[in-house]
């Protein structure tokens, strides 16, 4: 197992869905991150040198992920409900919010829509 | 044709009821606005006591339906890490059950030179199949493993080949060769036999096996310290792999060749007068491999080293190495495959910039099965052939836009040889050996020659290959 970030990791993870684990980080800003590196795009967790995990992880720690990037959202949600606007009522209903019916098909909304989103 | 469904009381004739009653005939209704009939409302009393004394309702009469479960299958112990792709990669050389051919002689220091050969099969010695195999010269898609040993076909292409390569070496020049060709028509393979023919002459050989592996982006790379416009970036794994490949193919040549310069800049010091070999051992691990091979390289091409053995340097795969690669700099910007240290150093020697001082040849073989377009490399090929040929000479497209110029400058002196497809006489030798080996079945005479020659698409040999080797048909 291979400690990035406060996460364990198979050694036999990639290395690009180990980045991916984390909220807000996506494959776009995987794939820069290990250029930045000189990570190969197949390489796995577990023949990364103990340098480079902890350069990973120190970059990490700067960047804007997991629970920083869902307050944000939340941050953002709230807003939204303070000043009384109608997608804030609808995030508090756990309603869709930009005007999709709601007769039908509406279970994502419902699950995620909410004034403490979850992610 | 009538209705299936009654248009009256839409009552189908397929469900049994007790009584079918019409909606509009004059029925006793039980209340004023049911519209249920009575004899299906209540059901008449003049039943069993039984069916009076349940208390306990049932809802659901009949039997049910019970699905069974899937029993789970017993799949078996999965293929451990590594274990798949070893399966796929591996290389049998010989059958036990094929016939052994006692007329096909041992190949020999001059059997692929000599204009005499052309149209004979020799096979491959065992220490030569040893190192042919430390350097991945065997492809797995070939079909060695259906013969009792591994023998190959003197063809024109490799006379001309052979030829030119040994030419190189009394001229003490760099033999810069590129084979193309159709797909299957032999083109590894006599790459193969380029190879076999130097071992047997004492050469020193490095063998890229394949491209792709250099610029897919499935080894490691680092940025080289101290390399600016552009920067280099070495590849650590992959060179420890070549040099170890080297060692095990080149041993007793390096063993007796010194070093004419110390290199005290690599972790284990290696002076003056130590053999090669031990500069080789110096590489143990992959961090220090790049050092280790560049200061191999210093030492093959040293100016003092002049009496040393010819060197060949060979790749497969070329297309592969003529475009970016998967790799990507710190800055996020695609690298260029020439950028990476190890396609620097053959696309140098394959351009003509390192001239090896004893002489040899740089050898690469374009491929078609799964070898990307690059448009520079194929038009500077045509050029080539054509110039060779005496033809017009093909220009370029003024207003195509993916040309490479890194590309054209590798490519604007080489050799190009292609490998066609075979003749009829040649066709007929081989079959012959095949008929001998027992995997032919039939009499090989005119009309089976031509026959297979012209199913195999006119002498593409893989092809032909194919049409009477590797089917059923007997």
């Amino acid at each position: 197992m291979v400690s990035l970030f406060g996460v364990n990791f198979h050694e036999a993870k990639l290395v690009q869905k180990a980045l991916q684990h984390f909220y807000a980080l996506g494959p776009q800003t995987a794939t820069r991150i290990m250029a930045k590196h000189s990570i190969h795009p197949r390489a796995k967790i577990g023949t990364l040198s103990p340098k480079t995990v902890t350069a990973l992880t120190a970059e990490l720690s700067t960047m804007v992920i997991e629970s920083d990037a869902r307050k944000i959202i939340q941050d953002n949600i709230k807003r939204l409900r303070d000043m009384g606007t109608y997608r804030g009522r609808r995030h508090a209903m756990n309603l869709p919010v930009r005007g999709q019916r709601t007769r039908n098909q509406n279970m994502t909304a419902i699950k995620l829509n909410r004034v403490e989103r979850k992610g | 044709m009538s209705a299936t469904n009654c248009l009256r009381c839409l009552s189908r004739p397929s469900v049994s009821r007790g009584v079918v009653v019409p909606v509009f005939a004059p029925t006793r209704t039980a209340a004023a606005f049911s519209t249920t009939a009575v004899q299906n409302a209540m059901p008449s009393k003049a039943k069993s006591a039984e069916n009076q004394d349940r208390s306990v309702k049932v809802y659901r009469a009949g039997r049910k339906m019970t699905i069974k479960k899937k029993s789970t299958t017993d799949r078996g112990k999965p293929p451990g890490p590594g274990e798949r792709k070893a399966f796929r990669k591996k290389i049998v050389l010989s059958n036990d059950n094929a016939l052994p051919v006692p007329w096909v002689p041992e190949m020999e220091a001059g059997s692929l030179s000599d204009p005499k050969q052309v149209g004979k099969i020799v096979s491959l010695p065992a220490t030569l199949q040893d190192q042919l195999r430390a350097t991945e010269a065997f492809q797995p898609t070939q079909t060695w493993g259906l013969f009792r040993k591994p023998s190959t076909l003197v063809r024109e292409e490799s006379v001309q080949l052979m030829g030119k390569m040994e030419k190189a070496v009394a001229d003490k020049t760099t033999a810069r060769i590129v084979l193309t060709g159709e797909k299957i028509s032999g083109k590894s393979t006599m790459l193969l036999q380029a190879q076999s023919h130097a071992y047997l002459n004492g050469w020193i050989v490095i063998h890229l096996p394949d491209a792709q592996e250099l610029t897919n982006g499935s080894t490691e790379y680092s940025p080289i310290p101290n390399t600016e416009n552009p920067t280099l970036y070495m590849q650590q794994n992959y060179c420890l792999k070549l040099l170890q490949s080297i060692k095990k193919s080149n041993e007793k040549i390096l063993a007796k060749l010194l070093s004419v310069s110390s290199h005290s800049e690599l972790p284990q010091n290696i002076t003056v007068n130590q053999p090669l070999l031990s500069l080789i051992n110096a590489a143990k691990e992959a961090e220090g491999a790049w050092p280790v091979f560049q200061a191999l390289w210093s030492e093959l091409n040293a100016p003092a080293a002049a009496n040393r053995p010819p060197i060949l340097l060979s790749l497969d795969n070329l297309p592969h190495i003529m475009k970016p690669s998967a790799y990507r700099s710190s800055a996020f910007e695609p690298i260029h495959s020439h950028d990476l240290s190890l396609v620097k150093l053959f696309v140098d020697a394959l351009s003509g910039n390192t001239r090896f001082p004893s002489g040899g040849a740089v050898i690469a073989a374009t491929n078609r099965n799964n070898g990307p377009r690059i448009p520079s490399m194929e038009l500077a090929l045509k050029q080539r052939l054509a110039a060779q040929k005496g033809e017009e000479v093909e220009r370029k497209d003024p207003y195509f836009k993916g040309y490479d110029e890194r590309v054209e400058r590798v490519l604007r002196s080489v050799e190009v040889l292609e490998v066609n497809r075979i003749g009829k006489r040649e066709a007929r030798s081989l079959m012959e050996y095949w008929a001998a080996s027992g995997l032919l079945r039939t009499t090989v005479d005119e009309q089976t020659v031509s026959e297979k020659w012209t199913l195999g698409g006119g002498g593409v040999l893989g092809e032909m290959e194919r049409a009477a080797l590797l089917t059923m048909r007997v």
